[in-house]
């Protein structure tokens, strides 16, 4: 985001501007934050210094991935993600680095609350996509998951007919109804504006559908959807892409 | 099916991809202007093995670093605060040739970048990367970025040594092996054909792709296709097209104007120009039109505003041009401010150097106190430009420069030097119709078509002479006579696109029939690279290349060094990048 971006806007250029390099800034603070936690945290092996700090450095690296994760999907509505303006790229991408590039954003917090990563992927299967945007979808849902697991959550990808269906999958009781029908509303054709139920859920579920509904192929489209059961019986979050 | 797991209580491994390399020896440069960033990159690196890092806080830095050493991977912020970004530092890297070939260039950015999709920034990096940057992620793409360049690496020397029918051959059979990249593969094999003069085969691969998908940079491609074709409003049609479905897609624009321009509607190509500019005002070429556009329509302001913005990026970009000094210059002239007009020119002339700037910047100063009424001053500047002109040993500018030159000198009241201008450019253009009448209507306009019409034909006939004699000499076998008989022509009409064609032609020949001589291939290499800097895109300069190749000992090193010299002597030649 820059000047460039700021001469669109032209109401208020010199407002975007500032706003655009506050982004900036708080991107490198965040960075800095995460980064160090994630550093402290791979440094000791969690079984053998079971002290109180770890685990309270482990709740701050997941409030830190949280507001990352809220800040992405802010940035993109507000440079309407799902409009001919957001900077789509969708591109042919190995289902392995997807699954690789996801994964390795999420295993150091996984890592620290004791949760385990279960992947299933197809090793050469290739798919057009904006990666980048994927990658947020999934790294949400995981963050979403860690809410609702035990102790498990599984990453897992298929190609399904004409369908590449990614699916995130916890081993916790479900997801409540409230947050079942946020599903469904989420990708209702007929939905007119953001749907913000009580927390952040509503923004991810929206940043999510709109990013699915983005990935067109000749006439198909894709879409979210969330579910109870799945592999590992808990709820399970459903991206299926053209 | 395969299946992996990790737990939490697994050792911390990273994913390894096939193909592995070896990070830990590379040279890295980390350009971010905030050192908290800085340092959680090195570490990372640090992590991934690697011993030798350099930082730098600024785009000013990182140039300095980068001149002195050549880097393995170069991981640049975007946004670097004052002075140059990280494009601009890019594009300086590229251009002064500090990176090489197989350096790998990351550009960060806070968030999703508009530059990754626009499609029209010539220097691209190798890949974007959005904060905040984590270790698998970082490896992820400089893993893909390495592997992508090892598919390209043999098609790419193909490229720099201009030999483009055997690169696109090898794209086609690279395709098989590795279907990640098919697309890519095919797109450079697009623009390769483009590039050889053979727009049907491009086309046909576009369509190919776009069987697959919609990708915006396929659509373009074949409306560039159709607008060069003369399909004026179909192309129009499809840029449009595109741009309805990414707002964001600059090219597309781009092209639009310059269809609308060929159409001969300037209002409606300044208008897109205009809107392109709004999007992505820091580029110099898309400023530059612009400006030359409003000065063509009088609207003095935007014009202003226009060469002003290219010059202001100019202070930190490579991509500076004396067009917008030039242009200025005219601005301030129709706004009777003949005195700062004056200063732009002296500061151009400063700037730039050389004989073609003087030669344009002369011109124009002719030009402004023509405008102003100044006819005292304005026959001055012709008469100097004539007496520049008199030294017959300097290169002339381009064909439209000689032909604005020989109009304000016409104007002014000197006749030699025009009438010598018009007839050395129907000389080395002696079969290019649109062009040869361009030039009659400029005797026409100073009252002198009759003559003209003498002229055109005196000079035509001097040039076909000259090329018959040579293809005579050639088909009744006396080659080595041809030769030396083709150097001479070429030395009298050195612009001459069939008389250089003609000539390497005449050479391969002669290294047929006696074999392989390192001289004579790098003669014939010469006056194709001329030929090539003047026309890019012709059929016969891909197949004459290909020949030449096919005749060498050693594939594509002599070519190479042929390229090298010619530019080092001539500059860089235009458009060699990939589109």
């Amino acid at each position: 985001m820059d000047e460039e971006e700021a001469q669109r806007h032209e109401g208020s250029p010199e407002l975007f501007l500032f706003l655009a390099s506050t982004v900036h800034d708080m991107k490198n603070s965040i960075s800095v934050l995460s980064g160090t936690l994630e550093n402290l945290l791979a440094a000791p092996a969690p079984e053998s210094t079971p002290s109180p700090e770890y685990g309270q450095m482990a709740q701050m690296l997941y409030q830190t991935k949280r507001l990352n994760d809220n800040l992405i999907q802010l940035l993109a509505l507000y440079k309407e993600v799902g409009k001919p303006g957001y900077p789509f790229d969708p591109m042919p991408r190995s289902v392995r680095e997807l699954v690789e590039q996801a994964s390795g954003q999420a295993r150091i917090l996984l890592q620290s609350r004791g949760i385990a990563l279960d992947i299933d992927f197809p090793p050469d299967a290739i798919w057009t996509l904006d990666e980048d945007l994927i990658i947020g979808v999934l790294v949400h849902a995981i963050n979403n998951a860690i809410r609702y697991t035990r102790d498990r959550i599984r990453l897992s990808v298929r190609i399904d007919g004409d369908y590449l269906e990614l699916r995130v999958e916890d081993n916790g009781t479900g997801f409540p109804p409230a947050m079942l029908e946020a599903g469904v509303s989420a990708m209702d054709a007929k939905r007119t504006n953001v749907d913000f139920i009580s927390n952040s859920s509503g923004l991810g579920l929206y940043f999510s559908s709109e990013v699915a509904k983005m990935h067109r192929h000749r006439q198909r489209s894709g879409g979210i959807a969330l579910e109870n059961g799945g592999a590992l019986g808990g709820g399970c979050f459903v991206l299926r892409l053209p | 099916m395969m299946t992996a797991t990790t737990t939490a209580t697994s050792a911390a491994a990273h994913p390894v991809a096939e193909g592995v390399v070896d990070w830990a020896e590379k040279r890295y440069l980390l350009v971010d202007d905030f050192v908290g960033i800085r340092q959680l990159l090195r570490e990372s690196l640090r992590n991934l093995g690697a011993k030798h890092i350099d930082q730098a806080a600024s785009g000013g830095e990182a140039m300095v670093l980068l001149a002195k050493t050549r880097y393995d991977v170069v991981l640049c912020d975007y946004n670097l605060g004052d002075g140059k970004n990280g494009q601009q530092v890019l594009e300086e890297a590229r251009v002064r040739n500090l990176m090489l070939p197989s350096s790998v260039w990351l550009m960060v950015s806070a968030e999703k970048s508009v530059e990754s999709v626009m499609g029209a920034a010539e220097h691209q990096p190798d890949a974007y990367i959005i904060k905040p940057i984590t270790e698998g992620v970082l490896l992820t793409r400089l893993n893909r970025v390495w592997h992508r360049k090892q598919v390209f690496s043999e098609i790419d020397q193909a490229f720099a040594d201009k030999d483009y029918l055997r690169a696109a051959k090898l794209c086609e059979e690279q395709i098989a092996h590795h279907p990640l990249h098919a697309i890519d593969l095919l797109r450079m094999k697009a623009v390769l054909l483009l590039k050889s003069g053979d727009p049907d085969q491009a086309g046909a691969v576009y369509e190919k792709v776009l069987e697959e998908r919609d990708y915006n940079w396929a659509r373009c491609g074949l409306a560039k296709i159709r607008m060069a074709n003369g399909e004026l409003e179909s192309a129009r049609l499809m840029f449009q097209a595109v741009i309805a479905d990414n707002r964001f897609y600059i090219d597309a624009f781009d092209q639009l104007a310059q269809s609308f321009l060929l159409q001969g509607k300037t209002e409606e190509a300044f208008d897109v120009l205009g809107k392109a500019a709004k999007l992505s005002p820091n580029s110099v070429p898309r400023q530059r039109a612009l400006g030359q556009t409003a000065l063509k329509l009088g609207n003095i302001p935007v014009a202003e505003k226009a060469f002003r913005k290219c010059i202001e990026m100019g202070e930190f970009s490579v991509m500076k041009t004396v067009d917008a000094y030039l242009g200025l210059a005219r601005v301030c002239g129709q706004k009777n401010d003949v005195k700062e007009a004056i200063r732009l020119l002296n500061a151009a002339v400063h700037q730039f150097g050389g004989d073609q700037v003087e030669l344009r910047a002369k011109i124009t100063e002719g030009l402004v106190y023509h405008e102003s009424g100044d006819y005292r001053r304005a026959r001055k500047s012709g008469d100097e430009l004539e007496l520049m002109l008199s030294d017959e040993h300097k290169q002339r500018p381009d064909a439209a420069t000689c032909l604005d030159m020989a109009t304000l000198l016409f104007s002014v009241g000197v006749k030699e030097a025009p009438i010598g201008l018009l007839c050395y450019v129907t000389r080395n253009n002696h079969d290019n119709v649109p062009l040869l009448e361009d030039i009659q209507k400029i005797f026409d306009r100073a009252r002198m078509g009759e003559e003209g019409v003498a002229l055109i034909k005196a000079s035509r006939q001097e040039a076909a002479d000259m090329m018959n004699k040579g293809v005579l000499l050639w088909k009744t076998g006396k080659l080595m006579e041809a030769v030396e008989w083709m150097r001479v022509a070429r030395k009298a009409l050195p612009h001459n696109m069939r008389i250089l064609f003609n000539s390497a032609q005449i050479l391969i020949s002669w290294l047929q029939q006696t074999g392989y001589v390192r001289g004579l291939a790098d003669e014939a290499i010469g006056v194709l690279m001329h030929v090539d800097a003047i026309a890019p895109g012709q059929p016969r300069f891909a197949q004459l290349m290909e020949q030449l190749a096919l005749l060498a000992p050693v594939s594509g090193v002599a070519a190479a060094a042929a390229a090298s010299e010619y530019e080092a002597a001539n500059g860089a030649i235009p458009g060699t990048g990939a589109d």
